[in-house]
């Protein structure tokens, strides 16, 4: 970390980070970046998203500028015009939704081999969510299915997680911010 | 994921148990939002065995959510919104010999009978008499069957049960049923909805029945009493249903004689009738176009009101037919299970897409699963599950696959105008057309004459660098390397022959000696096994400094004959190295 960085850190101006938060329909992002804001400002209600939403929290370093893309089949082309300012991406997975992970892993794909995405070494975050469900699948079987072990490119982390209560969810974002980090020094 | 090349990758494969023990047909099939919380189930009546088994299936996602035992095997199963209640949860209603049993929140809620028929008074009387003794067993079938004969009502199930035993079981079979009446039931054969007032997608529906005794009923959902009854001239097998109740609807079925007869409001005799040349095994209504599948392995397309707009011929037996509907991409085709294990794709009589199955497949449904709009599922003949869902991205091209002109021909040439001196050619053309024929062809025989002679003249002098001869098929290239005064050529000869060797040949070279001179002008040849390249290498000095160059003549010789196999003219390059010095 350079000296500036240091310096506003200490001035309390934090580095903005856009971040893109992609998944299917009712896989949960609403409710993870709700989770992840400050608890006076989260909603009560969390309803499918339309088109997308931007919302805004800060961590220990950085201040991420979230877009909260609706996941919904028909809005689903909208997430390619945002891939170009994201410089991060939370991929959000509903674990106890087997059988449309053939869904989930072929928007993945579209994902990664988009051109704006393709060639940059953006961190990818892996949130299994729904961890809660009683026949979910394990994090392990998520990747397995979604291929992730063929991601060679970019750094990836996956995560299991439980939105309602927010577990799982602060591992991740630590991990997000160490990547972001270090792409920057 | 794997993707099949015929299907273009259209679908994903989201789940596939062989073993679903899940035999059913494309009637007793369908998806509805059982719970109300905007995940659509699969409601599958299950035929188990045919005689035992038989099971009210739930699927969610790939998982069995709930089985509930039927009584008597299905017919044929609908989801529909009986009330206005909220939440919208439809109800299930199966149909199963006269029953329809109607499901609401999986667990049994009514059970609709379809009305007794008429009772033959004959037969009434006769079993009347064998109840109070008068008459024995072999009397009893004597009579009955004078009365099958004859008369204009048919006989109820018990008397034509009676009539099949043998003489040995009879006594018994009348001991035990003399004494309940006669009724004589029908049964169901098709089941439908039928929206009553308005179109919405969760309105109150009616349901819709055919019946084995050529009737049609349309039952009010709430009352479950018979609205409207119409009657059809054959005992129906498939039916699809269109319109509202109050408004208009009309009803298209297919009958078991062979035709299909499209029944409307306002008339309880059928409208229209379209009589087919083969049975018709599927039925699917796509926007205004009725489409069957044939037993002659035909697909067909009729206007609602019965004209025939095409027919297509199938690779294979038709096995079901379901509509693919995509209201929110505006798609509509028919999907069609075919015996060789596909499933073809049609939108109209073009065909879409082929998608292969590991099994022959006896059922399919199309519609929201889950939460995904374009799933199709399938069922197989060795009762497997099939789940595949459309690709966001698929695109269906419709590609014109019957044959007619071509798309160019109707595309008008842009023909320049005649101009004075095009008329005058043509003029000419025309008056003097023997003349010029005849110059034509004296031209072209004379030229054929002038290339043949040529041609002889190289066979014979070998100038050719092929060898003509049969028993020595030879073939050869030179190449010359440097840039002088010493050069290094090069002969690369092949045996073009299948498998003979070729023996005793040599190479000699004619050339100018005041102007060359070459190390050994005449050299024997190995033998030349078939298909290998020989390359022999010789060099040439060039004595001349005065920078001209002359041709080679390369030779190859065989023992015993005078005139050459091959010839080749190398022609030198002009020797770079002396003008150097």
């Amino acid at each position: 970390m350079g000296l500036f960085d240091k310096l506003a850190g200490w001035l309390g101006l934090k580095k903005e980070v856009n971040v893109l938060c992609l998944g299917l329909d009712n896989s949960g992002k609403t409710t993870i970046i709700n989770q992840l804001k400050p608890t006076n400002a989260q909603a009560q209600d969390i309803v499918p998203t339309i088109g997308f939403s931007i919302e805004k929290f800060k961590t220990s370093s950085l201040s991420f500028t979230v877009f909260d893309m609706s996941g919904q089949g028909r809005y689903r082309n909208l997430w390619e015009h945002y891939y170009k300012e994201g410089q991060a991406i939370i991929f959000v997975i509903d674990s106890a939704d087997k059988l449309r992970m053939v869904v989930a892993k072929e928007e993945l794909d579209t994902l990664l081999n988009h051109p704006d995405i393709k060639h940059r070494r953006i961190p990818i975050l892996f949130f299994a969510n729904k961890m809660d469900v009683r026949d979910a699948l394990s994090s392990v079987k998520v990747s397995q299915l979604l291929c992730l072990e063929n991601i060679k490119d970019k750094p990836w982390h996956i995560c299991a997680t439980n939105a309602l209560k927010g577990e799982g969810l602060q591992e991740g974002v630590d991990w997000l911010q160490d990547q972001i980090k270090t792409m920057r020094t | 994921m794997s993707e099949s090349g015929s299907d273009g990758g259209k679908w994903l494969d989201a789940h596939y148990d062989p073993v679903a023990s899940l035999y059913t047909f494309s009637s007793c099939v369908d998806l509805a939002d059982l719970s109300g919380d905007g995940e659509s189930r699969l409601v599958v009546g299950d035929l188990g065995s045919g005689s035992s088994g038989m099971k009210l299936k739930v699927f969610r996602g790939t998982a069995l959510m709930s089985e509930s035992t039927l009584l008597d095997l299905p017919a044929g199963l609908v989801a529909f919104f009986m009330d206005l209640h909220e939440p919208r949860i439809p109800a299930v209603a199966v149909a199963s010999g006269p029953c329809i049993y109607v499901y609401k929140n999986l667990r049994p809620y009514f059970k609709f009978t379809l009305p007794s028929l008429e009772v033959n008074t004959l037969e009434q009387d006769v079993w009347q008499q064998v109840r109070e003794g008068q008459i024995d067993p072999p009397t009893l079938k004597e009579m009955l069957e004078s009365i099958r004969m004859k008369a204009d009502v048919p006989l109820s199930v018990r008397s034509l049960r009676f009539l099949s035993l043998d003489t040995s079981d009879m006594g018994e079979y009348v001991q035990l049923h003399k004494q309940q009446p006669i009724r004589r039931q029908t049964v169901i054969t098709c089941i439908g909805t039928l929206k009553k007032s308005t179109a919405d997608e969760d309105g109150v529906s009616c349901l819709v029945i055919g019946t084995e005794c050529s009737d049609v009923y349309i039952l009010d959902p709430e009352a479950f009493i018979v609205l409207y009854k119409m009657s059809l001239p054959a005992a129906p097998t498939l039916m699809d249903v269109t319109g509202q109740y109050d408004v208009e609807f009309r009803i298209t079925v297919a009958c078991r004689n062979g035709n299909i007869y499209i029944l409307r409001r306002e008339s309880d005799k059928p409208k229209y009738c379209i009589e087919l040349a083969s049975h018709p095994v599927g039925l699917v209504r796509v926007g205004k176009i009725v489409v069957v599948g044939c037993a002659d392995e035909s697909l067909q397309g009729f206007t609602q009101k019965g004209k025939k707009l095409w027919r297509i011929v199938l690779p294979a037996p038709i096995i079901t037919m379901a509509a693919m509907d995509l209201p929110t991409r505006g798609f509509q085709a028919v999907l069609v299970g075919l015996a060789n294990c596909e499933v073809q794709l049609y939108r109209e009589k073009n065909l879409l897409s082929t998608i292969k199955t590991p099994d022959v497949v006896t059922s399919i449904c199309f519609g929201r699963y889950g939460r995904e709009d374009g799933t199709l599922i399938m069922t197989t003949k060795g009762g497997g599950l099939m789940v595949k869902i459309l690709k966001r991205t698929a695109v269906f091209d419709d590609r014109d696959s019957s044959a007619g002109p071509p798309l160019a021909q109707s595309v008008r040439l842009n023909v320049p105008k005649k101009t004075k001196l095009y008329v005058d050619q043509t003029l000419r053309e025309r008056e003097n057309g023997l003349a010029m024929h005849r110059a034509f062809q004296m031209d072209l025989s004379r030229l054929r004459l002038a290339a043949a002679k040529a041609y002889v003249k190289a066979l014979e002098s070998s100038l050719t660098p092929m060898s003509s001869s049969l028993t020595e098929p030879l073939k050869m290239n030179a190449v010359v390397q440097g840039l002088g005064p010493s050069f290094k050529l090069t002969l690369n000869v092949q045996n073009t022959a299948a498998c003979r060797p070729v023996m005793n040949l040599a190479v000699s070279f004619l050339y100018d000696e005041n102007l060359y001179r070459m190390r050994n002008p005449y050299m024997r040849i190995p033998l030349l096994v078939p298909g290998l390249i020989y390359p022999i290498e010789t060099f040439v000095e060039c004595t001349s400094d005065r920078g001209i160059s002359d041709i080679i003549k390369v030779f190859i010789l065989t023992k015993g004959r005078s005139s050459p196999l091959l010839t080749a003219h190398i022609n030198m390059p002009v020797s770079e190295g002396l003008t150097l010095n």
